[in-house]
């Protein structure tokens, strides 16, 4: 994709997710503003005016526990959130966590980073972590989960919300972000230039809940071994470290179905490395 | 069946802001809270909005809907200075009060308003009041108990107070008064006695009076009526008849 004779996005990669998460990274930025107006009196016409925790999906998880026990929902959560947890199921049961890899603004941001660590480390980016050592921390992101819930479920008020990284990137001009979040997003940000999405791989809670649905989602990224010229392109590139070309179907927790290693991208031969619903010849 | 990216770009925006029509056009589809306290669900106030349940979203006068507490009296016991302090909320006392080495917040408008009402609360933590909001509450009636915390959780009020925090005690209510606060158990009588007419009861319940000695609460339970709406309402004609 081209403007005025330059090319927007780097050959070989699926464009329209850029755009897609363009478009979402500004739509919650809006909404985020436009909240923070409409308090101080002013405000956009036709712009949702929604507190962030309202158009986010994971608050409904967070609930659930106190929804199904007391038919309440956890201070400053709302119907929309729990109708946006539903969603975000609804597909990654179908695509797998296509939430992180195609809505999240946060994973956005640290992608933007990316091309930052990308230019600096060169080949070297992303694998700076010994690969053991990576194995092991991937599992955190599901203690960070259990402790969410079980902080949330016991308190009834959104005790994350103040280390939460996603709601201080949208937040940081008002009184209500915690120095808590900022810390943890100024961290993200800086390891962002060594790994990519270490909030995603590391501590994501919602993350962590959506990864699970790759054990057994409908449309999975297939590898057709028979075409496959094993060049290991689709896991060089796989911002997940993902080993895509040891599998013939990535059921790997961490995949964010972005679709980068597949033969409409990274992968060379056509119809080799493909997101389907069927079995590969 | 395989997908490509475009394809899939477009079922995520069908499937995401098809499902947030969807539940728009059921009623799921809700980004603000009703600004409606949740009640106390056992004991001697049951029914009742609980002021555990009072959000930073909350402004004044949805405190104000909610506990029968006049905005204006809130706005001069957090020293705000406002023109109309229906529209301020709670938890913009953390800006006022920046200053204080003790928080005065969301938390403190909750201790005030349980105080005032004369409701149960939760003294199992450190919430702290400013001075013209403790002059308010010494002319309730606190339990020892609520005494011994209320004056071990005072800050100074801010350096510039936002209203004039001379005694504040023409505008708050007076100590007799204190048993003249519509509650769960407040029957018909005890408003009568209060100075209220029969008239101005029989129109704020739309009905006719039942027998004096009847709580107003299990009338408007047996009605149908909201004894959080009537209790409010009483409160006023209450409040007006001193």
């Amino acid at each position: 994709m081209k403007l005025f004779g330059k090319r927007l996005f780097r050959p070989h990669s699926i464009w329209i997710r850029k755009l897609v998460q363009w478009f979402f990274f500004l739509l919650i930025a809006f909404i985020a503003v436009n909240h923070t107006l409409v308090e101080s009196g002013a405000g956009i016409p036709f712009l949702s005016s929604a507190s962030l925790h309202a158009v986010c999906p994971f608050g409904g998880v967070v609930t659930i526990y106190q929804f199904a026990t007391v038919g309440t929902f956890v201070q400053k959560i709302h119907g929309s959130s729990f109708v946006l947890m539903i969603i975000g199921f609804a597909l990654a049961f179908l695509f797998g966590p296509v939430f992180c890899g195609w809505v999240c603004p946060l994973g956005t941001v640290q992608e933007w980073m990316a091309k930052l660590g990308k230019k600096l480390f060169k080949r070297r980016y992303n694998h700076f972590v010994p690969t053991r050592l990576d194995g092991v921390l991937r599992y955190a992101r599901y203690l960070v989960l259990a402790w969410v819930v079980y902080v949330t479920a016991t308190s009834g008020t959104l005790i994350f919300a103040d280390y939460d990284p996603y709601y201080a990137l949208f937040n940081f001009w008002t009184s209500e972000v915690a120095v808590g979040g900022l810390i943890i997003l100024g961290a993200t940000l800086l390891l962002s230039l060594f790994v990519e999405r270490p909030w995603c791989k590391y501590a994501c809670p919602y993350g962590a809940v959506l990864g699970l649905t790759n054990l057994f989602r409908i449309f999975k990224i297939k590898r057709a071994a028979s075409t496959c010229k094993a060049d290991g392109a689709c896991s060089i590139l796989c911002p997940m470290n993902i080993p895509v070309d040891t599998q013939n179907t990535v059921r790997d927790h961490q995949c964010i179905s972005c679709l980068e290693c597949t033969s409409e991208a990274v992968c060379p031969v056509a119809k080799t490395v493909i997101f389907t619903a069927g079995a590969v010849k | 069946m395989s997908l490509n990216s475009k394809s899939l770009a477009v079922i995520l925006f069908v499937v995401l802001f098809g499902g947030i029509a969807l539940s728009a056009a059921l009623g799921w589809w809700q980004t603000e809270s009703s600004k409606v306290a949740a009640t106390y669900t056992e004991g001697e106030f049951a029914g009742q909005a609980n002021p555990a349940d009072i959000r930073g979203s909350y402004t004044f006068g949805d405190v104000e809907k909610n506990f029968g507490i006049p905005a204006a009296l809130l706005a001069q016991a957090f020293n705000v200075r406002t023109d109309d302090p229906s529209t301020f909320a709670t938890k913009e006392l953390e800006s006022i009060y920046a200053e204080s080495a003790l928080e005065v917040g969301t938390a403190s408008v909750r201790l005030f308003v349980a105080f005032y009402n004369g409701l149960p609360f939760d003294l199992g933590t450190d919430i702290y009041l400013p001075q013209s909001a403790a002059d308010i509450l010494h002319t309730r009636t606190l339990t020892p108990e609520q005494l011994v915390y209320l004056d071990a959780h005072i800050v100074p009020d801010p350096a510039a107070p936002a209203v004039d925090s001379a005694p504040i005690t023409e505008s708050a209510p007076a100590a007799e008064s204190t048993e003249r606060f519509v509650k769960g158990k407040t029957t018909f009588q005890e408003i009568l006695d209060w100075g209220v007419s029969q008239s101005v009861i029989e129109q704020i319940l739309g009905a006719p009076m039942p027998n004096p000695l009847t709580t107003i609460k299990d009338f408007c339970t047996a009605q149908g009526l909201s004894f959080e709406t009537v209790k409010t309402q009483l409160q006023v004609e209450v409040d007006k008849a001193k």
